[in-house]
């Protein structure tokens, strides 16, 4: 049973907080995702996110110590982003001086300054606990985000730190693009490599202090990869890979916010003893992921089963091509038996049958009256035309590349189903229309 | 289960600690003390060491093939392991705050066995099927079976807390049991590390000559992801899942600024780790005792970090000591 | 002392084909290699010359074809065979010392769950003698120039005491004083009746160095004595054609096999 509509979502007081901050940090994050994706350092979010834990203790620690209560909600989260921002740059200097400085291979460095934070994190979060328990709770929905207690003012500071995100990838396109694409080059002509570096690692930081909340440090860097990846499946141009991530990233926030809220709810109803509240962090990822594993499958061009299809389909029209050139092998005029034609094949009787009924059907083949096969003027011309390939493709092997004449078939019979026209015009040339292939068989002149 | 009132290291100091703790073992190896009586002190000591071997040992080899991140993904996507062996050992549901389930050891060993297979099949197939840069198959492999993992997790003990305690660990609450599997890791890693090492050493440097020699590359790859598996679910009572990535390059990456042979490295390491994990034990108790505040497992990783930045500082000194001895011998030498 | 094995060929390729997707990259490759002799492999890049290697060690796996060592398959003689890969296939930042890595070259012999030996170290000692890096031997191998690691290389490859040496481009990227050492042990080599495969970029050095040439280009172009293989007009043969067709009818080939839009 859903509890709200969807669109009640962007107006109700209580729920529109939650759904637009989630919506915006995703937007956030995604965008500079994408930016990340292209530089190869996806596994830097994961580091900067566990960095920035110890920074949300220390901000819970000092609203402790200046005895903030319920009401400076605002302060606290100010001194938490405030915290988490100082310890991700932090744990960012250290990586770049464990491996600049010390030799340390990058995965080492991510994962050693991410894990021995992220530790740190924890002993003081412990502490928190014990001292400050009215404001555990505050540094527990940093772990897995808790979008359900977000306030307007979350969400108009994260609109702006959004909007900042977008303004900078808006104005920096074009270095973005060439730097990421190729570095030396962008500094040969003179662009800033630097100066576009920090800015990265500035984007990078902002994106996940204001992830944080939301999705939590743990899966945080789930949103600086999946709609990147996502958005990649469908383009080559990084403007619409930006646009295409945004997106997604939108997409994934509110769904994910959407569904937590609902299962929550729904959960409370059934079992009203536990009083669950079920983190939205976990929730935005999944469905991010979820975007992301369908695009992988699904997107036109590069989607997996997709190309699958097509595969199948390829091997289908080689299957019907190497049939039309046995026919023609055994009398391009002469109708056919089926027996004479199942001789030479490998396939099953059955599956015969059903080929030459569909080459029938496409009207390729045709029967007489003794259920003889015989070529339509369609069909002999495309079966010419794989000859023609073959034995052109024989004469370029063995004459111009020397190739031994008894080895050249195996290739032929491969290469015939992907020669191309322009190909087929280029070998014509280059071995000057030959009659005759290597076996002194006639090769048939090209169609028109 | 039985309750300690009297804890031997109430009330120590630091200096107190290790005072305890010899008269204990004294009395432990002269049998005067049955090991049943094992004070929680003494058990995380023996848990933490215990992990710290472990995780010395395949990080070792796991930071030499620069395959860490792996290990980061792998100790997120042992939750759905361990989400399975729970369903699978406890046909019960927990209800409220209980930490203490029992664990059946055989569940958890095949569930991480499983989904340390399962992340790395993932991963292989998203880089080569999908054509994706292995940075982000790896992400996307771990953070959606984390979150799968939180949420059936959640959702199955209807308790939000579990997730928490996933990743920080509950070292207070260790038991005797929980020494016997981490043992049983420790003595399975040692083995095999100490009968594969050689092949470990020429797979991890020059895959090319092992495979012409004969030796097969992936079978040790495996190994290795098993063992990390193993060593992993083994820590996530003590120290949750995500600290063991602390014990698995700190002190690897401390040894490595200190030596350069692999064997030499491999003994520091586990040395540093134990090392790490006493002062870190004796610390905790120190400061519980002393200032009244409890600090539980983070202690040790800040040692750990601590210690690196040691051997940084002892790396800078020695060779700025060796720089005046280097500038008179280039002159002499010819390379 | 193992005894050299008395088959006249050392190596004996059969129709080795080598294909990468639906492609050959190694065509119907046949040529005999009789005992004692310096052999180099010359062809373009890409030719399939590291393939040619890998395939005989059982790296790659063959489409089609055989490869015979001594008249017998890999897995029988894998003791008497030794593999200096590529420099650049390697971390050089491994923590390991010269001596150490020598040691490696053992490590075949000893199989599983055995320990190098004093007699191996005695001999680590003296084949870094040989090639001149005694004094290194307790250096970490970052420390070591391009050169440097190359004979460190060879010294791990003597070490298993073969008598088929397989060296892919030992050559590329090393001072002239290396060079001298690499040429004085592969004479003495030669002179102890072993035979030396190496994957060779410079052709002008060729007949300095070797008294078999094998030209590859894809496919066989010649295999035989220096003097008889090679000549201008087998070196037209391997380096003159395009092959620009084929290359673009590969890539067709692979982009259909991938299912990609084309």
């Amino acid at each position: 049973m859903i509890e709200a509509s969807p669109f009640q979502y962007f107006v109700d007081p209580v729920l529109r907080a939650p759904t637009l901050g989630s919506m915006l940090m995703c937007l956030g994050a995604s965008l500079v995702g994408v930016f990340v994706f292209l530089r190869r350092q996806s596994l830097l979010g994961e580091s900067l996110s566990h960095a920035a834990y110890p920074g949300v203790i220390l901000g819970v620690i000092l609203s402790g110590l200046l005895s903030f209560g319920e009401s400076e909600e605002v302060y606290i989260a100010i001194f938490i982003m405030g915290g988490a921002a100082i310890t991700a740059l932090l744990g960012l200097w250290c990586i770049y001086a464990l491996e600049r400085h010390l030799g340390v291979r990058s995965d080492s460095a991510l994962c050693f300054i991410l894990s021995v934070f992220f530790g740190v994190g924890l002993t003081l979060a412990s502490q928190v606990q014990f001292s400050y328990s009215y404001l555990y709770r505050q540094a527990q929905v940093y772990l897995y985000g808790q979008a359900a207690t977000m306030t307007d003012i979350h969400v108009i500071v994260y609109g702006v730190l959004a909007f900042i995100i977008t303004g900078v990838v808006c104005l920096f396109y074009k270095e973005i693009q060439t730097i990421t694409f190729n570095r030396d080059y962008a500094k040969s002509i003179g662009m800033n490599v630097r100066m576009m570096d920090a800015v990265f690692f500035v984007l990078i930081v902002i994106a996940v202090i204001i992830g944080i909340r939301s999705v939590g440090v743990v899966l945080m860097s789930a949103m600086l990869i999946s709609p990147a990846v996502a958005a990649r499946q469908y383009t080559n141009k990084l403007s619409l890979m930006f646009l295409l991530a945004g997106l997604f990233g939108l997409l994934s926030g509110y769904l994910g916010n959407y569904l937590s809220t609902e299962t929550s709810l729904w959960f409370q109803r059934v079992y009203p003893s536990s009083r669950l509240a079920l983190p939205t962090g976990p929730m935005i990822v999944l469905v991010a992921s979820c975007i992301c594993l369908l695009s992988l499958l699904l997107a036109p061009e590069r989607g997996m089963l997709l190309r699958m299809c097509r595969i199948a389909h390829f091997r289908q029209r080689c299957m019907y091509e190497n049939l039309l050139k046995a026919i023609w092998r055994l009398g391009p005029h002469q109708a056919v038996s089926f027996e004479q034609i199942a001789k030479h094949q490998s396939t099953s009787k059955f599956y015969l049958r059903f080929v030459l009924w569909r080459l029938k059907r496409n009207g390729w083949l045709q029967t007489n009256d003794q259920k003889f096969y015989q070529f339509t003027h369609e069909g002999e011309v495309w079966a010419a035309k794989i000859v023609r390939l073959h034995r052109l493709w024989e004469v370029y092997l063995v004459d111009y590349l020397g190739m031994g004449s008894e080895k050249v078939h195996v290739n032929a019979e491969e290469m015939e189903h992907i020669i191309t026209p322009d190909l087929e015009r280029e070998l014509t040339l280059l071995l000057h229309d030959p009659q005759r292939d290597p076996h002194h068989q006639p090769i048939p002149p090209k169609a028109f | 289960m039985d309750i300690k009132y009297f804890n031997p290291y109430s009330n120590e100091n630091f200096l107190g600690f290790f005072y305890q703790l010899g008269l204990r073992l004294y009395g432990f190896i002269s049998g005067q003390i049955p090991l049943r009586e094992l004070a929680s002190d003494e058990i995380q000591l023996i848990v933490l060491m215990s992990l710290a071997g472990s995780a010395a040992l395949v990080g070792a080899f796991l930071v030499l093939r620069k395959m860490t991140m792996l290990a980061n993904s792998l100790s997120h996507t042992i939750l759905l392991g361990i989400v399975a062996a729970y369903v699978m050992s406890s046909n019960g549901i927990l209800e409220g705050d209980e930490h203490y389930h029992p664990i059946n050891i055989q569940a958890m060993l095949w569930a991480a066995l499983g989904v340390g297979i399962l992340t790395v099949f993932l991963t292989e197939f998203l880089t080569k099927k999908a054509r994706l840069q292995e940075d982000a198959s790896t992400g996307i492999v771990f953070t959606s079976l984390f979150a799968l993992g939180i949420v059936l997790v959640t959702l199955l003990t209807r308790n939000a807390h579990v997730g928490t305690e996933v990743v920080m660990g509950n070292v207070d609450a260790l038991q005797l049991e929980d020494c016997k599997l981490i043992l049983i890791i420790f003595g399975l890693n040692i083995l095999l590390t100490g009968l594969f090492f050689k092949e470990y050493q020429i797979t991890t440097f020059d895959p090319a000559l092992a495979n012409a020699l004969g030796f097969s590359t992936l079978f040790y790859n495996y190994l290795l992801m098993v063992q990390v598996s193993a060593t992993t679910v083994g820590a996530f009572r003590a120290v949750g899942v995500l600290m063991v990535l602390a014990f698995i390059t700190g002190p690897v990456l401390t040894a490595r600024l200190l030596t350069h042979r692999l064997g030499t490295l491999i003994f520091m390491a586990i040395g540093i780790g134990f090392f790490a994990s006493l002062i870190g034990v004796a610390l905790s108790r120190h400061i519980l005792s002393v200032y009244g505040v409890p600090f539980s497992t983070g202690i040790v990783v800040c040692v750990i970090a601590g210690l690196f930045l040691l051997a940084i500082i002892w790396k800078k000194i020695e060779r700025s000591r060796l720089f005046g001895k280097f500038q008179a011998k280039d002159l002499v030498s010819t390379s | 002392m193992p005894t050299t094995p008395t088959h006249p060929f050392a190596f004996q390729a059969h129709q080795l084909t080598v294909n990468y997707d639906k492609t050959p990259v190694l065509w119907d490759i046949t040529f005999d290699i009789p005992q004692g002799h310096l052999v180099g492999i010359v062809g373009p890049n890409g030719a399939g010359k590291s393939t040619l290697i890998k395939a005989a060690l059982g790296l790659l796996k063959p489409i089609s074809g055989s490869v015979d060592f001594f008249g017998k398959p890999l897995r029988s003689v894998r003791t008497k065979i030794a593999y200096v890969p590529q420099r650049q296939s390697v971390d050089w930042d491994f923590p390991i010392t010269v001596r150490d890595l020598v040691l490696m070259g053992g490590y075949g012999r000893l199989g599983v769950l055995k320990w190098p030996r004093k007699a191996d170290r005695v001999a680590a000692e003296r084949y870094l003698e040989w090639v001149g890096m005694d004094q290194y031997a307790d250096r970490q191998i970052s420390q070591l120039s391009g050169g440097q690691q190359q004979r460190v290389f060879i010294a791990r490859a003597l070490l298993q005491e073969a008598d088929l040496y397989f060296m892919d481009e030992p050559f590329a990227g090393i001072d002239l004083a290396t060079e001298k050492v690499i040429m004085g042990i592969l004479s003495k080599l030669k002179a102890e009746g072993k035979t030396v495969f190496v994957v060779h970029h410079d052709l002008n050095t060729v007949e300095n160095y070797f008294d078999w040439a094998v030209l590859l280009n894809m496919r066989l172009i010649a295999s035989g004595p220096v003097k008889e293989a090679f000549t201008a007009q087998n070196l037209q043969a391997t380096y003159g054609k395009s092959f620009s067709l084929f290359d673009e009818a590969l890539k067709l080939s692979q982009e259909k096999t991938h299912g990609a839009v084309s």
